[in-house]
């Protein structure tokens, strides 16, 4: 049993557990909490997870974890492993199913006086326009030719179509594309599953919501992002769908016998399964993880885009335009430079359940956020609020992460035995928020008493110098998809 | 005996199995996945649909059958509850599958993973496994 003597206080907000702790561990563990927090990462098995991370071959520095971390199934929600290209590994287990699930947020130029009387109208035209895809689907189904296309142009491609803007592009992370993306290693079993699923949200956590901006922490970030107080915002929380899912399942599923067999690597769990990097079959993996990342980046973009329709078709001539501040993944593996030991390395980043957080100046963000760094999109848990924040240069030391939403406390099933459906929602209305839901159980399922206080996670990131909060969100209505 | 009971997990969906055969332990560890989907809306019976996998070991034909399971489910928007087992070794399954076509889905599963999974005979010579669904 791992306890709070096990670790070792780095900060008030950054603990370690040493290499020497576990036999197998090749660099040591590290968790953003603050001290109170810590009791609570305790009562599940994200640690061990974490250590589990922290024996992969290649990891460099330290297995890290951000605050808003909880059980998942290969590393904890909320890990972070930087693995050296030139002698290390690749796994897909550690990217996760949802591959690039992640945030995408959208600007109004209005302030929320001007769109309260058409928001029970806004909502109900989202809700219709963007649909969770646990039904029918789109009433489009895709040719694998378009899907194809999709995988390696992602959002520019449907730019080209006329879905989008050049803006949607340039504040997209890695420009809604990238480019070692090969749709020839993506089975048709996964291009399947994302025929009929471009421009759908999904279930569970995923989440479209209309929001007011209620408090700026810094004005000269804000303004440099386009944000003022009661702006009217619109938050959209997805990824890659069925597709993302299966291309995760095909590679563990080819990885195993490649790992235990040809390549003889031992890992603490098979849902680490893995190979080396710059294996053929490594290289395999990486471009289909990528043509599933550009598949999540186009669906979040279509999405935009049906958000945008219902936008023009409620507000008629009171429309004006909804414009990207950013969209960022969360669940991803890429390729960036750090410097270990006093020489530039390149690592392949893999972040389950972390926003990547670069700083200002870094040349892998637009121009217009050079001078105060990435715009950081960080969800509360429903009916909480969420923020905006910004990418520090102190956030190195943790490969420029933060964490990626408020972090789960109680399983789903437990929320169910708490709560009902009815109550969240009646709670929610009481406090001025519609809900637009399929049904009541999922609504449940995803009640705030089963996450952790937004408000203390985010504040983590901020005391720890992982990214600097800007904006403060509150949201007016919850879709989750009809 | 029970086909399979829920598990406490903080992010996901466990579920444990049971089966008196290898055969029923696979067959219950499918019906627990499909209460993770909540069918709402059931409809006409379906066509047969024919399953083949070979994987590495019994763990992974266990997860490998569960995510092909999976994929049919949600491509052919149809929930298999039956099962015909044509032939199923330690690395390999032929099956049949029957069910209902459905309108739609009131819950998502993103797929079965290895995590932790081991399949087990306990003393009373009942197979066991633990699954974990990301959910």
């Amino acid at each position: 049993m791992i306890s709070k003597k096990d670790f070792q206080k780095i900060n008030d907000y950054l603990w370690e557990i040493p290499k020497s702790f576990r036999k197998d561990m090749r660099v040591p563990a590290r968790i953003y909490v603050s001290g109170e927090m810590l009791h609570d990462v305790l009562h599940d098995k994200s640690i061990e997870q974490l250590l589990n991370v922290a024996a992969l071959p290649g990891i460099q520095k330290y297995a890290l974890a951000m605050p808003d971390m909880h059980e998942g199934y290969a590393s904890p929600i909320g890990g972070v492993a930087a693995i050296r290209i030139s002698d290390g590994i690749i796994s897909p287990g550690m990217c996760g199913y949802d591959i690039n699930c992640g945030m995408k947020v959208l600007k109004s130029s209005c302030s929320e006086k001007e769109i309260r009387p058409y928001l029970e109208n806004l909502a109900d035209e989202i809700q219709k326009e963007v649909p969770s895809g646990l039904g029918k689907g789109r009433k489009i189904k895709l040719s694998v030719a378009e899907i194809d296309k999709i995988l390696e142009g992602g959002v520019p491609h449907l730019v080209e179509q006329g879905y989008g803007n050049e803006e949607d592009i340039e504040n997209c992370e890695s420009r809604g594309r990238l480019p070692w993306a090969d749709a020839s290693a993506v089975s048709g079993h996964a291009k399947d599953r994302g025929r009929d699923q471009v421009g759908t949200l999904g279930s569970g956590n995923h989440f479209l919501e209309i929001q007011k901006i209620a408090e700026i922490f810094d004005d000269k970030a804000a303004e440099a992002f386009g944000l003022f107080k009661d702006q009217i915002i619109i938050m959209i929380h997805c990824g890659s769908r069925g597709l993302g899912h299966q291309v995760c399942s095909d590679y563990l599923r080819e990885f195993i016998p490649l790992m235990e067999g040809k390549y003889k690597i031992k890992v603490p769990d098979r849902e680490f399964v893995c190979v080396p990097f710059n294996s053929p079959e490594g290289q395999r993996y990486f471009s289909a993880m990528a043509a599933s990342a550009n598949y999540a980046w186009a669906n979040r973009q279509m999405i935009a885009h049906f958000v945008r329709k219902s936008w023009e078709a409620v507000l008629g001539e009171k429309n004006s335009p909804l414009t990207v501040l950013y969209d960022v993944a969360h669940n991803i593996i890429k390729r960036e430079k750090y410097l270990i030991d006093g020489e530039e390395t390149e690592l392949a980043v893999h972040r389950k359940g972390a926003t990547r957080a670069f700083p200002p100046g870094h040349p892998g963000i637009p121009k217009k956020y050079q001078q105060f760094g990435q715009p950081v999109l960080i969800p509360g848990s429903m009916g909480t609020t969420s923020y905006v924040l910004a990418g520090q240069k102190t956030g190195e030391s943790a490969f420029y992460s933060s964490c990626h939403g408020a972090g789960r406390t109680m399983s789903r099933h437990e929320a169910m035995k708490r709560v009902s459906g009815e109550d969240v929602v009646r709670e929610l209305k009481e406090k001025g928020i519609i809900v637009k839901c399929w049904n009541y159980r999922g609504i449940a399922e995803e009640a705030p008493l089963a996450y952790k206080n937004i408000q203390d996670v985010v504040d983590v990131v901020h005391n720890a110098g992982l990214s600097k909060k800007v904006a403060k969100l509150v949201p007016l209505a919850v879709i989750k998809g009809e | 005996m029970k086909q399979y009971e829920v598990l406490e997990h903080t992010g996901d969906f466990r579920i444990r199995a049971f089966g008196k055969t290898k055969e029923d332990l696979f067959l219950n560890a499918m019906l627990g996945m499909i209460a993770g989907l909540r069918p709402e809306i059931q409809g006409s019976e379906s066509k047969i649909q024919n399953l083949k996998i070979k994987s590495y070991d019994l763990n992974a034909l266990l997860v490998d059958f569960l995510s092909e399971v999976l994929y049919l489910i949600q491509t052919n928007k149809v929930i298999y509850d039956k099962v015909e087992f044509i032939k199923l070794s330690d690395t390999e399954i032929e099956a049949e599958l029957s069910g209902h076509n459905i309108e739609r889905f009131g819950g998502d599963i993103k797929a079965a993973t290895y995590h932790g999974l081991d399949i087990t005979k306990n003393n009373d010579g009942i197979w066991e496994a633990m699954i974990l669904f990301d959910v």
